[in-house]
């Protein structure tokens, strides 16, 4: 390869990229700050449709390209040829290649100002390679700028790279805005974004098809979202510096970031496994360095490595404690991390693991959590969840909340609001019970007030939502008397000596149990706590302990319960879906109306058969396989698509999983049924998705998904589970759609339009014509994987989730499969 | 990792709900007892790593639900078990009763070679409760165990850790016994497959 032979005062260009080796004109491009007349710049990399949208109108925006060019190195700057000296060309291999950045000009040029460049970009942005051409051509230098001026959008600019500080990048979301960039100078100032209608450039079109060529896969935890102009960007800059991405800043990229704006940034800070042996081992801080001239950070070299380190880590059994107290004390640890390490949690874990592999799996989420947790003061708009819908599964961005115009509607409904709802005087509803349902659904009820006592009695079906105020009144007299006939029917029976033998000792045997559950349930509320009533029964197991008067009420609750559903009877699991009733409602003949309102939808989960819980198992499998068949195939390849690993979370609605606060916000949410009344199976797969990567990477057996699971149980974020429960949702929706109009099967009333449908004649076919444009969009994201989609069915049990009919048992299969003593 | 093939012993601990199951499992892992132990929903299991002549060996005990209806689609983690452990509470005598059902539902389920060799350990709990309260007699639970060809039998307390400790090392050693037993079997599968449609067989009545 020739080096550059004549460039007369210029010294040797300081270092020798790939592509500069090989050029053969050096002396023929300009530098840029000096000249404009000179002949030119290199242009490595161009992007059109780029736009500058400079009003809120959009007839302002102004469209142009986007482009890397490389001037000439600068002559006369002694700063760059003590570089050049002590760079020179034969050393400066890729680890050198920050060096030139002062170079490169990442610039923004309107369409107009191009003149008889125009051609030259338009043949830059078709090309479609990912390294830049040998030859690149020639164009006029743009003007280098490190600061902007008051008008925008007219003039062209470029930053030298070596002046970019940091560059935020913010992907589109469809339907709602373009992706965008802004870059950020080292001097402070930030660049007016620039914003890329993917859809108008047919470089982006092309590279989205070819990509989705090669693999359209949702589950796929490489490509991301919906690729986009700031994509090419992105490797554009990643061939020429060091870019890294913030840890607290997910949507902000450093461009050959210094240590310290490392360490700033929280850099690869990421809580991988790997990330997390560095601290471990306290040398987090070199390895960052090191990884700096790398071109992936979180380096291909710490993948490798990381099995042996485990493995060792593996051999020494008192790894944990040691070193999660080791961790605890180094002071390079962000302090968010150092905290966690010192919750008792943390160290309850490191004393009962003894598996580092699980430990690192574990901790790593945790440390996610802990930051999702943080976080957690903002509030999930319609707009953050179109945001999940729309990029890739396992790694949900948190993106920073822009204006949040939806905010309100996501407030909790106070008591005050609830009553808004109603007409003063008659005290019927006003608003549609699915305007309601809406509200609580986003927005949940108010803890501060007694909101929820009146509104959970609706949405557990104990007053109709249609009903006048004097209806509920009369309803609730009436239920009051039918609490005290049932519970002075049990109460009866176990005072004489009537029925059987058989239901003599059922009785006994439930009695005991629900003693026994009642006293180990939800013990840590206050209203639970504490003894401070002697026994009434002696030869209860708790005589001597004592109780108190809630619990006596649970457990008359239960018998009463006990008693009215004798088919079924009580099963363990019940007094946890009763506590929180009873706690809001504190009254036990309404609490008991509003427990059986919950049972009915319960029953299914306490049959004697498991017929209810094998279903609602089987439906989940069914699910995962659709939205994330990648991590299907790994959890068959453990033997865990069962999903008993589920079982607890189904069970009795993830009562053991969350807070108890947390616990009456999901539950109101799920009441509402506002998209399906098995929205908590969309639940279920929030939280897998959310560990999906763990389980992947390091989940090796059912043994071992099972105990991750579990250990899950207080861990979880609820705004960002229900935030992504209902982007999967809509995700599902959306390919049920897609694969019933492929299919072309007779189109069901999705949920949002449950009108009723002419049956559909031959004439009016339901394929194409009526698709509205929502409709369209989710077709064509179909179309997108038309391939993949072919061998997808939605099973029955799939298609029952885009029902809001509550789920009821028959009154018959109850009787047949309830394990109880009967009537 | 050491060249000699880690040994893991599967422990089963079944019995009626509320005779301390979960509280057992954890006085001998953790040394921890709370009187405030959830009921066990599903299953769960803790591990050990213990020593047992010499070698050391790791010990995962697996919790259940006691309510038997939520046995049918736990049969997947019986299988593969090492020793069963049937627990009852000395003061309730219909615990002590089921410990039969709970030994034949173990066998049937878990189908282990050779059910008359399979190692069961019975564990009367609850020890530390006055003795007025007591409904079934050291004699009475010795003579169950004999005539089911001599299961070892201990009283403990998980309240107090009284005999926990001695118990589970028999549980270790009788269960080391077994697996290494099943190594001298090539008939025996390595994993068996489960599935949804498996489990379905055995309980849509």
């Amino acid at each position: 390869m020739p080096q550059p032979q004549d460039a007369p005062p210029s010294p040797p260009s300081p270092t020798a990229s790939f592509y500069d080796v090989s050029d053969d004109e050096e002396g023929e491009y300009s530098a840029i700050r000096q000249s404009k007349s000179n002949k030119g710049v290199k242009l490595l990399y161009a992007k059109s449709k780029v736009y500058v949208h400079p009003s809120a109108s959009a007839k302002d925006n102004v469209a142009g390209y986007i482009a890397l060019v490389e001037q000439k190195p600068v002559v006369g700057d002694g700063e760059r040829r003590k570089s050049a000296v002590t760079h020179p060309p034969a050393v400066a291999g890729k680890s050198g290649k920050s060096d030139n950045n002062h170079n490169l000009l990442l610039s923004w040029l309107p369409e107009g100002s191009l003149g008889d460049g125009r051609e030259k970009y338009a043949k830059a942005d078709m090309a479609e390679a990912d390294s830049p051409p040998h030859r690149p051509d020639l164009v006029p230098p743009p003007p280098v700028t490190t600061t902007h001026g008051a008008s925008i959008g007219t003039y062209p600019f470029s930053v030298p790279l070596s002046e970019i500080y940091s560059i935020l990048f913010r992907p589109p979301s469809s339907g709602w805005w373009h992706g965008s960039i802004v870059i950020n100078t080292r001097t402070g100032e930030s660049f007016p974004a620039l914003f890329f209608h993917d859809n108008e450039c047919q470089s982006t079109i092309n590279q989205r098809k070819r990509l989705q060529r090669e693999n359209f896969d949702i589950g796929s935890s490489s490509g991301g979202g919906m690729h986009w102009g700031g994509d090419e960007v992105m490797k554009w800059l990643k061939n020429h510096a060091t870019v890294e991405r913030s840890a607290h800043e997910p949507s902000l990229y450093l461009v050959d970031p210094t240590e310290d704006d490392q360490k700033a940034f929280g850099l690869s800070r990421r809580p991988t496994s790997d990330n997390v042996r560095n601290m471990l081992e306290g040398k987090d801080k070199g390895e960052s360095s090191k990884q700096k001239k790398k071109e992936d950070p979180v380096g291909k070299a710490l993948k490798e490595a990381r099995w042996t380190v485990l493995e060792k880590l593996s051999q020494v059994t008192t790894f944990t404690r040691r070193t999660a107290q080791a961790v605890a004390e180094n002071k390079n640890l962000p302090p968010p991390v150092r905290r966690l390490m010192q919750s008792p949690q943390v160290q309850s874990m490191s004393d009962e693991f003894d598996s580092a592999r699980l430990y690192l799996a574990r901790w790593a989420m945790s440390i996610a959590e802990q930051a999702e947790k943080e976080r957690s003061q903002r509030i999930w708009t319609a707009r953050d969840i179109l945001e999940m819908e729309e990029s890739e599964l396992g790694s949900f961005e948190v993106l920073d909340a822009e204006a949040l115009s939806l905010q309100d509607k996501r407030k909790p409904v106070t008591a005050e609001e609830w009553e808004s709802f109603f007409n003063a005087s008659t005290g019927r509803l006003e608003k549609t019970q699915l305007e309601v349902k809406e509200r609580i659904f986003h927005g949940g009820l108010s803890k501060d007030d007694d909101v929820r006592k009146e509104a959970w009695l609706f949405l557990l079906g104990v007053y109709e939502w249609d009903s006048s105020a004097d209806e509920r009144k009369a309803k609730i007299h009436s239920l009051r008397d039918e609490y005290i006939r049932l519970k002075g029917a049990w109460w009866e029976r176990l005072a004489d000596d009537r029925g059987s033998l058989e239901e003599k000792e059922w009785w006994k045997e439930q009695r005991m149990r629900i003693e026994k559950d009642v006293h180990r349930t939800d013990r840590h509320i206050p209203l639970f706590a504490g003894e401070d009533i002697p026994h009434p029964d002696p030869d209860s197991p708790f005589a001597e302990a004592g109780t108190n008067v809630h619990l006596e009420q649970m457990k008359d609750l239960l018998l009463t319960y006990n008693e009215y559903n004798r088919d079924l009877g009580y099963v363990q699991g019940m007094s946890d879906l009763l506590a929180p009733i009873y706690a809001v409602q504190q009254d036990d003949a309404v609490a008991f109306w509003g427990f059986v309102g919950f049972m009915d939808r319960m029953e299914r989960n306490f049959l004697r058969d498991q017929s209810g819980m094998r279903l609602q198992l089987l439906t989940l499998d069914h699910l995962c396989q659709l939205l994330d068949p990648k991590l299907y195939e790994h959890l068959q390849r453990l033997d865990s698509t069962n999903f008993f690993f589920f079982f607890r979370m189904l069970l009795v609605w993830f009562k053991r999983e969350f807070e108890w606060f947390d616990i009456l916000r999901l539950w109101e949410t799920l009441w509402t049924d506002y998209y399906s009344a098995n929205f908590h199976l969309f639940i279920a797969m929030a939280i897998l998705e959310k560990h999906r990567n763990v389980i992947l990477e390091h989940l090796k057996g059912f043994d071992e998904v099972l105990k991750y699971v579990n250990e899950l149980s207080g861990t979880i974020d609820l705004p960002s589970t229900l935030a992504r429960a209902e982007a999967l949702f809509r995700r599902f929706q959306r390919m049920v759609e897609a694969i019933d109009r492929k299919d072309n099967f007779p189109s069901m009333p999705t949920v949002r339009q449950r009108l009723p449908q002419p049956p559909p004649s031959p004439s009016n076919s339901q394929t194409g014509a009526s698709a509205s444009g929502r409709e369209r969009t989710a077709a064509d994201n179909a179309a997108a994987g038309a391939g993949k989609e072919k061998e997808k069915v939605i099973s029955p049990e799939l298609r029952m989730l885009l029902s809001r009919d509550i789920p009821k048992l028959e009154k018959k299969e109850v009787r047949e499969h309830g394990g109880g003593i009967g009537s | 990792m050491a060249s000699r093939k880690k040994i893991l012993l599967k422990v089963i601990i079944l019995g009626d709900s509320g005779v301390g199951k979960t509280s057992l499992m954890n006085q001998y892992v953790n040394k921890k007892f709370s009187a405030s132990y959830k009921a066990t929903i599903g299953a769960d299991f803790l591990t050990k790593e213990v020593l047992v002549d010499d070698r050391l060996v790791t010990m995962q005990l697996w919790d259940t639900a006691g309510q038997e209806r939520f046995q049918s689609l736990g049969v997947a983690f019986y299988r593969g078990a090492d020793c069963c452990v049937l627990v009852y509470d000395v003061n309730n005598s219909k615990s002590f009763d089921t410990l039969d059902s709970w030994r034949d539902e173990f066998l049937i389920q878990a189908s282990p070679m050779d059910p008359e060799s399979f190692p069961f350990v019975v564990l009367g709990n609850k020890v530390d409760v006055e003795d007025s309260k007591r409904m079934i007699s050291s004699k009475r639970a010795q003579a169950f165990c004999q005539a089911k060809g001599g299961i070892p039998y201990f009283e403990t307390s998980a309240k107090e850790a009284v005999n926990v400790e001695q118990a589970f090392e028999v549980i270790a050693r009788n269960a080391l016994a077994q697996e290494e037993s099943q190594d001298f079997n090539p008939d025996f599968p390595e994993t068996i497959p489960i599935n949804m449609n498996e489990s379905n067989e055995g309980c849509s009545c």
